[in-house]
């Protein structure tokens, strides 16, 4: 029985899989022969105003555009009035040029100007989902304890209560000690809302599928998080210690080297906090997608069957891709979380060095 | 390369929805969840203190009873063991009692058997006597002049009969 049901789901799933794929050749009006991976691969990880519906190559769910015309007023539409090139109120999707596929405004001499763009594009509209979802799921856990208090929690709960105590008990109380209580709730936002973004982009279809972790700015806006509240609640021996720090003067007094090499360090930290999560989530669904366009690139180099052929082992592979991604899903968020906590707790130092400074976790 | 140019708007939103998700975490969320949390924590603790006292409580209390149960064991031992002497010394008591009383009662019986039997005797006698008398003048009405030799015997059976007794 239970072989017949694997039988009849791997000849389902193979179907399909043929079926995308005769799918996908048909809607390629040159043919096979035209397929560009880098521009179809910058498709898939770039933001696009308007969100792809499902299984449907041409129709998007429409999203506000809003946008601030040079010296004027602002301009909320939706997207679908600049489908397919058309123009709305002066203003176009560029193809091609400096604002590819961005929203510029047509000037009278023909030139294309880029506007304050404030729109909730794809990755907007991600990123509200997912601050949706998390406020979702940490309330469903606190009304759980208002309603049932001390009992032992259950199902999502529990599951949920696991990270929240892997993370806050286990990893940032540890670091911080007493501190915890009050820098507890950022780390602990930040992690989940790391978590979610990147799960939600590995998700395919909507609301997943936007490359919200694997952008720069958004894991800039978390690495500016962590950078202001570590600067701005250092302690006065942190400063001190950037500026006049506790090495021989021929180090620091003629030529300021060590403050400069401090003073990189603050800068250091963040953008490495930055870029590292943006790679590890851009280069995992980067390789997804490689695996899926191989089909493609075999179909058109040696023809429709070995390409047919391709599609067993590229969606082995980018199944085994993703399900590494979540992995690296949970590891990038908590990577994030566990550098910001001691980043902040380096920067709460007091004199006497009773705090070990904590060593640099390699990721 | 479009993908590391951070697009401001995208870097805006993020900024604004970051800070809103923060705010109502970490007023109505966070710290209600981690005090929680402790307190359960707490709780359990103190609820696995409280049942590891209760066992050793439990344990002692055991022991105690333990010890009163076999204190108990041993005194009905002894309790028993004495009566079961008493009741030996009882018996013992009565029969030896029973044994005196026995032979008094047969010492009685001999003295009296005794008195009946020389009452008897002495009362044979003086009728054997009479019986022998009257036997005689019988005799001798018939011919007591010629007969001494008779009368000889007479006496002779008599002394006879005394020598018997």
């Amino acid at each position: 029985m239970k072989k017949a049901i694997t039988a009849i789901i791997a000849v389902v799933i193979l179907a399909l899989m043929a079926w995308g794929y005769a799918d996908a050749a048909r809607h390629s009006h040159g043919g096979l022969t035209e397929v560009n991976p880098q521009e179809i691969i910058f498709e898939h990880l770039g933001d696009t105003y308007g969100w792809e519906v499902p299984f449907s190559h041409s129709k998007r769910i429409p999203l506000p555009i809003i946008v601030k015309e040079k010296g004027g007023p602002w301009h909320v539409f939706m997207s679908s009035r600049l489908e397919n090139g058309s123009e709305y109120q002066g203003f176009k999707i560029a193809e091609g040029g400096d604002y590819n596929n961005k929203v510029v405004q047509m000037l009278p001499d023909g030139s294309e100007y880029r506007p304050w763009d404030l729109s909730i594009t794809k990755n907007v509209a991600g990123i509200l989902i997912s601050a949706l979802l998390v406020l979702l799921m940490i309330f469903k856990v606190r009304n759980w304890y208002r309603k049932n208090g001390m009992k032992a929690p259950r199902r999502f709960t529990a599951a949920l209560e696991l990270v929240v105590d892997f993370v806050y008990t286990d990893t940032i109380r540890p670091i911080m000690g007493k501190e915890a209580p009050k820098y507890g709730p950022y780390l602990l936002t930040a992690f989940f809302f790391i978590l979610t973004m990147n799960l939600l982009g590995l998700t395919v279809i909507f609301p997943g599928g936007a490359n919200l972790t694997g952008n720069l700015a958004v894991t800039a806006v978390l690495a500016l998080a962590t950078f202001l509240i570590t600067n701005f609640t250092g302690t006065k021996h942190y400063w001190k210690e950037m500026f006049w720090p506790e090495v021989p003067t021929a180090l620091k007094c003629p030529v300021p080297m060590m403050q400069i090499i401090e003073l990189f360090g603050i800068f250091t930290k963040p953008v490495a906090l930055m870029i590292r999560l943006f790679a590890n989530m851009l280069g995992g669904h980067m390789v997804v997608i490689v695996f899926i366009l191989l089909i493609f690139i075999f179909g058109s180099m040696f023809g429709v069957a070995v390409g047919a052929g391709m599609t067993v082992l590229s969606l082995a592979m980018s199944l085994f891709m993703l399900l590494l991604d979540t992995l690296v899903s949970f590891i990038q968020a908590y990577v994030f979380t566990i550098l910001s906590t001691m980043f902040i707790s380096m920067a709460h130092v007091h004199a006497h060095h009773q705090e070990a400074v904590p060593e640099e976790v390699k990721d | 390369m479009e993908l590391f140019k951070p697009e401001f708007g995208l870097a805006f939103w993020m900024f604004i929805a970051f800070l809103c998700l923060f705010a109502i975490l970490a007023k109505w969320a966070w710290p209600f969840i981690i005090k929680s949390m402790e307190d359960r924590a707490d709780l359990i603790d103190k609820g696995v203190a409280y049942a590891q006292e209760a066992k050793m409580h439990r344990d002692n209390a055991k022991a105690e009873a333990d010890k009163v149960l076999s204190e108990a064991h041993a005194k009905q031992n002894e309790i028993l063991r004495e009566a079961e002497k008493m009741r030996n010394q009882l018996i013992e008591n009565a029969r030896s009692e029973a044994a005196i009383e026995a032979k008094k009662v047969t010492e009685a019986a001999q003295v009296s058997i005794e008195q009946a039997r020389k009452e008897t005797e002495k009362q044979l006698r003086l009728e054997v006597g009479d019986l022998a008398l009257q036997i005689a003048e019988k005799v001798i009405r018939r011919n007591i002049a010629g007969d001494d030799a008779q009368r000889a015997l007479v006496d002779q059976y008599l002394s006879e009969v005394e020598a018997k007794n």
